[in-house]
């Protein structure tokens, strides 16, 4: 496992993502991280916000259609995700706060499948909101949160 | 250094700031979550404006408004304790004016929505299509929001005039 990971980051890939100058390398494959988190996060913001209450108004079956957005933000964020990795992931397999959100990002997108079939499962959702939705909600929204500190602080607890 | 940069990091808020080492990444994790609320909460009615999701009553689309205006409350808060920490690093660059720009226009968008075309909002009937009006400001403010997303983060990269 570590002779892997070590080839993968001694690839010719990662020294083009690590060690060019163009924006295009690194920089670019970062943002593209960040613009999937704003997708990813966001979708599932209104998903278990109105889950738990905010936006009555929004029929109950039409929150079907954020799913998708959901799903189009998390490959965006696989795809990026797994280039960052590759290209430094001898360092990254053994960083424990890399490890701390990759189970908080796995976790919510577990929560997040457990509310498209809880909620969404079978035919028409009614007009209320099941009960069993709103840990599920809240645990969601814990856990993305969790997941984006957790990102950021992958800068600093080497 | 600037002089403005040389003396507002003289200051000693500025100064008190920096050394609190945990400041900064706290600062920016919130900043991290702000964009998320902001970006969902906005997105989502952007989309409706735009004439996705049709069932959801215009009315109905705006409920996660406040969030996403929470979440730009956050992201000002903590995006002025950075500028304050490091001017320096926003003053000369770019990308910092770009996105600048681009909260500008997002505001100003959302300032013609709000004041012209927002009373029509209430007009609309259930199913019906949006017009090319809301359209554009739906599309105006996508555009804004994500392009204020890429030069935050493309900050450290690009035009930063060294």
């Amino acid at each position: 496992m570590p002779a892997l990971l070590h080839a993968l980051q001694d690839s010719a890939f990662s020294a083009w993502v690590v060690g060019s100058d163009s924006i295009w390398a690194y920089p670019m494959i970062l943002t593209m991280h960040t613009v999937g988190l704003g997708i990813v996060v966001g979708a599932a913001v209104v998903i278990d916000f109105r889950l738990l209450g905010v936006g009555p108004g929004i029929p109950l079956e039409e929150v079907r259609h954020v799913f998708p957005i959901f799903w189009l933000g998390f490959t965006i964020n696989l795809v990026s995700g797994l280039m960052l990795f590759v290209s430094e992931a001898a360092d990254k397999a053994t960083q424990p706060v890399f490890l701390v959100k990759l189970l908080l990002v796995i976790l919510g997108v577990i929560v997040t499948a457990r509310i498209r079939r809880r909620v969404f499962g079978d035919g028409s959702p009614g007009v209320l909101v099941p009960s069993a939705a709103r840990p599920l909600a809240m645990m969601s929204i814990a856990l993305w949160a969790g997941a984006i500190v957790a990102g950021r602080l992958m800068a600093y607890l080497k | 250094m600037d002089p403005f940069s040389a003396w507002l990091e003289g200051t000693r808020i500025s100064t008190v700031m920096r050394d609190m080492t945990w400041l900064w990444p706290a600062c920016e994790s919130m900043h991290f979550i702000g964009l998320a609320l902001l970006i969902g909460g906005a997105g989502y009615f952007d989309l409706r404006l735009l004439g996705f999701m049709r069932r959801v009553p215009m009315t109905a689309a705006k409920a996660f408004m406040p969030w996403a205006i929470a979440g730009f409350a956050m992201n000002f808060v903590t995006g002025t304790a950075f500028f304050v920490m490091a001017p320096h690093m926003y003053v000369p660059s770019a990308a910092w004016w770009a996105k600048v720009f681009f909260i500008i226009v997002a505001g100003m968008n959302a300032m013609f929505f709000e004041t012209t075309l927002g009373t029509r909002v209430m007009l609309l009937g259930p199913n019906e299509d949006t017009p090319t009006s809301f359209k554009i400001v739906g599309a105006v403010s996508l555009f804004s929001w994500f392009a204020v997303l890429f030069f935050g983060r493309m900050l450290p990269y690009i035009g930063t005039g060294n």
